[in-house]
This record gives structure tokens, C-alpha cells and sequence, in this order.
């Protein structure tokens, strides 16, 4: 009965293909504008001013809060609907759904980076930042040359872990008609009826890359360590 | 003498359910005492939920009612998301399977059907400004849809190169197009016209594509082999055609009354059979 082979062949194989490719593409951008919204959210904690202080929890508190699924359900069905007609229109005409998927990542997936980095610049010790401003530097200053590389290095093995949920969270694009891979696996399983060899498919290749991403989160931390 | 006890008993207990297995579905929904309908329960007018009562209500409701009237049992009804319809059926967890479901030649290897309950098509519904009047002037546009169902397949085989996006609901599909996600929203006929009469006075700026993209059979599915379900079904189905009951739950659905607004009643209940 189970046979992977079908799957390998002709539009299925290119369904899901395709799909594997988005789902990449979705964790590569998103990664990309998450660091250093994640670095900035990250400074505003820590930057000595209560009211930053307070902008940068507020946005940690509202997005880890609220589950995933409400964020994409929002990005994409709600808050376009909020723009100027002309601005809606030109969003709409371009790959919408792609664009609401990587908002809604982004959002998420730098809230909980946000508190992997602060957590990596606390471990600097204070003295280090007393130093900086010591010598003149403006506290902009200080982090940039001198707590934050540290603290990344610091801060890498948990990124990766962050960077590992972000993968396995790109398949709930699926909701919002994104043709990532979990979306391919359910048209696939829709024209072939073969649930188990399209979920198994899909399930190898989530595993596949977690595997990677983890592997290299212990290599790291092996080298940092 | 643990040991051969032990053995005694995981043979006695796998036999036995071998035989639960292998028993006629049949026999056992009526010695639970009851049919459970598994239903999509957002496809209005077939099964949805009534804003006033909660209730699901709806032809497709009402119809596995009947059966369930007709076998002496006491209906459940169950909603399914359109995706999961055929494994929830082949995996037990329903008894029937009445949920808008299109009875064609690939489902058949998977499942059996009832007679046929109804005879539609799949449309598609536009807004005017996007000045498309055929099916054919879709080509290269973006066009939303429930996951899942015929409606995918079917419009990419209507018109090469369309683009097809689909959503968990119907309803969010159409809520695409209304916002503009989409320059078309394709759907059974039926819900299609439904949901375009909803619309009220914003109509003027939708039109209904006049060509259907597809014929489509619906008919209630039943798991593979089970021959005793399938003869008590189509027996209740017979009996709601002869009596009359089967066209009244169809005007009470479709008719002039409703938001669908049909005429009249084109087909009956009384064949099992699809054109290849």
C-alpha cells in the first residue's frame, strides 16, 4: 500500500518541491528582518529611559501572547483592510499573501529573539558597559562596539533555537493560502488521497531541516562554549 | 501457566476484535443506536449554522434526519473540514459521510456512494470593475477557493494558467474577494449564489460568470464495501422520492423562498450512477 514513488514523479513531485522552496525562502527573509528588529527591541529594553523601557515590554508582552495562528489570521485578513484604497490596491495586486506571512513571522519570531539577545547582553558583566561609558562613549556607542558582539556570540545557541521554531511555524502560512510546503503536502494529499505519503514526505522534509538548524546550534555551541 | 494464561487471553481478545472488525457496519450503528452524519456544517444551504437557533441546519442535515429515522436510530451530526472528509470516513470515525461531497470517478476507487442527493455546478462570482465577463478572461488572474474539494482541480482544468489560491472555508475564500485579494471567488453553485445573495444591495458590483466550470454529483459517502449501509441509504432515499418528502426538502432549501431561489427541480433521487 505505501509508496513513496508517486510522489517522486511528475506534479507531485513539483508540488512539493516547490513548497520545500517557499517554506526556505519564508525562514531566509524572515530571519533576515527579524535580527535586527529583535536587536532593536532588545536595546529598548535596556536603554535608560523608562518609557523605552516600557515600549520594548509592551511589544514582547503583546506578541508572545497572542498564538501564532491570530497573528497570520490579522496580518492577512485584518490590518490591510486598515490601509488607504490606492496603498490597499497595490498590495493586493502583488503577492499579498506572501507579504502577510512575513509580517507575521517577523513580528513573532523577533519578540522572542528580543529576549535571547537581552538575556546574552546581561551576561556581559556591567563593568564592561561602565567602561564604555567611562571612556566617552554615548550608550549607542557602547553597545555597538562593545556589548552586543559579545552578546551575540553569547546569544547564538539560542537564536538557533528560536530560528528552529521558525521553521516548523512557516507551515501555519498554509492558512492564509501561502503555497508553502504544507500547503503543497494537503493539495497533493487532495488529488492523490494518499495522506500517509504525502504527510510522511512533508514530515522528512521539516525533520530534515530542524536536524540541520540543531546540528548547527551544537557545533556553535561547542565553539563558542 | 502465566505465561499460557497471558497467551490464552491476547488470543481470545484479538479474535474478538477481529470480529468487531469484520462485522457489518450496519449491525453496528443500530446496536449503538445511533448514525453519525459527518457534515461540513459551513456549505449554507446544505449544512450550517443557524444564526438564530446555534443549531446546524440544512438539506443535507435534514436528509441524514431521515436515514437516520428510516434505520431506527438516533442521528449525530459531526462537522468535518472539507480536506478531512474522506479519511474521516475511511478511518471509521463517521458513518456517513453528508457534506457536499462530489461523487466522481477518482473517489470511487476510495469510497462508495449513495444515490445521487443533487445536481450543481461550480461558478465563479466576480467583481464587475475587474472587467472579466467569461471564464476564459481568468486566465493569469488570481482566483480563491476552499482547500480540499473539486473546486481546485476543476478551475485549473477550465482555464490553463490560472492562479488558485485556496483557504480552510469557503467563507474565508469569499472574504478574499470582497477585499480585494482576489479578482474571482469559485464555488458549488449552490453556496456560490448564496453567498452572492448575501450581498444585498453591494450585488451591482458582482456579476455570476454565466458558464459553469464544472457539472458536479453529490452524493452521500459510505465507507468501501459496506453494502448493507449502502442498500439501507438508498433505500431511505428511495422512500423520501416516492413520498414526496425529497422535494420538499428541496423547496424548503432551494426554492423560491430561500436565498438560492430555484424554480424548479431538475433531477431526482434515483441513480447511483455518474457520467465518466
Amino acid at each position: 500500500m505505501f509508496d513513496l514513488n508517486f510522489l517522486l514523479a511528475g506534479d507531485y513531485r513539483d508540488w512539493l518541491l516547490s513548497g520545500l522552496l517557499l517554506s526556505l525562502q519564508l525562514m531566509g527573509i524572515t530571519l533576515l528582518l527579524s535580527l535586527p528588529l529583535a536587536c532593536g527591541v532588545a536595546m529598548l529594553r535596556l536603554a535608560p529611559s523608562r518609557l523605552l523601557n516600557g515600549l520594548g515590554a509592551a511589544y514582547v508582552e503583546l506578541i508572545r501572547n497572542v498564538p501564532l495562528l491570530a497573528h497570520f489570521l490579522f496580518w492577512y485578513f485584518g490590518a490591510p483592510e486598515l490601509l488607504p484604497d490606492a496603498w490597499k490596491e497595490r498590495l493586493y495586486a502583488g503577492n499579498i499573501e506572501a507579504v502577510s506571512a512575513v509580517t507575521a513571522l517577523t513580528l513573532y519570531t523577533a519578540a522572542y529573539m528580543a529576549e535571547d539577545i537581552r538575556s546574552g547582553i546581561r551576561a556581559i558583566p556591567a563593568q564592561q558597559f561602565e567602561a564604555g561609558r567611562a571612556l566617552g562613549l554615548s550608550f549607542l556607542a557602547t553597545m555597538r562596539l562593545c556589548i552586543v558582539p559579545q552578546a551575540l556570540r553569547l546569544a547564538a545557541p539560542p537564536l538557533l533555537s528560536q530560528t528552529l521554531n521558525l521553521w516548523q511555524n512557516t507551515s501555519i502560512a498554509t492558512v492564509i493560502g501561502v503555497a508553502e510546503l504544507m500547503y503543497q503536502t494537503q493539495r497533493v494529499e487532495a488529488a492523490s488521497f494518499r495522506s500517509v505519503e504525502a504527510f510522511v514526505f512533508a514530515s522528512v522534509a521539516y525533520l530534515a531541516v530542524s536536524l540541520a538548524i540543531a546540528g548547527l546550534a551544537a557545533w556553535l555551541q561547542r565553539k563558542v562554549a | 501457566m502465566q505465561t499460557r494464561l497471558h497467551f490464552a487471553a491476547l488470543l481470545f481478545t484479538s479474535i474478538a476484535f477481529t470480529q468487531v472488525a469484520q462485522a457489518d457496519q450496519l449491525a453496528a450503528i443500530k446496536a449503538k443506536g445511533e448514525l453519525v452524519c459527518g457534515t461540513l456544517g459551513t456549505d449554507e444551504p446544505n449544512s450550517f449554522i443557524d444564526a438564530k437557533s446555534r443549531q446546524l441546519v440544512g438539506y443535507e442535515v435534514d436528509l441524514c434526519r431521515a436515514i437516520a429515522q428510516g434505520l431506527g436510530v438516533k442521528p449525530v451530526i459531526k462537522q468535518l473540514a472539507v480536506a478531512a472528509r474522506i479519511p474521516e470516513l475511511q478511518q471509521g470515525r463517521i458513518d456517513i459521510l453528508t457534506a457536499s461531497l462530489t461523487h466522481n470517478k477518482e473517489r470511487e476507487a476510495l469510497i462508495d456512494f449513495s444515490l445521487s442527493t443533487f445536481y450543481t455546478g461550480q461558478r465563479v462570482l466576480v467583481k464587475k470593475s475587474s472587467n472579466i465577463t467569461t471564464v476564459a478572461g481568468l486566465a493569469g488572474k488570481k482566483v480563491l477557493t476552499v482547500k480540499g474539494g473539486t473546486q481546485e482541480p476543476n478551475i485549473r482544468k477550465a482555464v490553463p494558467g490560472v492562479d488558485v489560491v485556496t483557504f480552510e472555508t469557503a467563507g474565508q475564500a469569499y472574504l478574499g474577494l470582497q477585499q480585494g485579494k482576489g479578482v474571482g471567488y469559485v464555488d458549488d453553485e449552490v453556496s456560490l449564489l448564496n453567498n452572492y445573495a448575501k450581498l444585498g444591495a453591494a450585488q451591482k458590483d458582482y456579476i455570476v460568470l454565466p458558464q459553469n466550470i464544472s457539472q458536479e454529483v453529490f452524493a452521500f459517502g459510505i465507507r468501501k464495501g459496506e453494502t448493507g449501509v449502502k442498500t439501507a441509504v438508498d433505500q431511505v432515499l428511495r422512500g423520501l422520492e416516492k413520498s414526496g418528502e425529497a422535494e420538499k426538502l428541496f423547496f424548503k432549501w432551494y426554492g423560491p423562498t430561500s436565498n438560492v431561489k430555484f424554480q424548479k427541480r431538475t433531477f431526482k433521487i434515483e441513480s447511483d450512477k455518474i457520467d465518466a
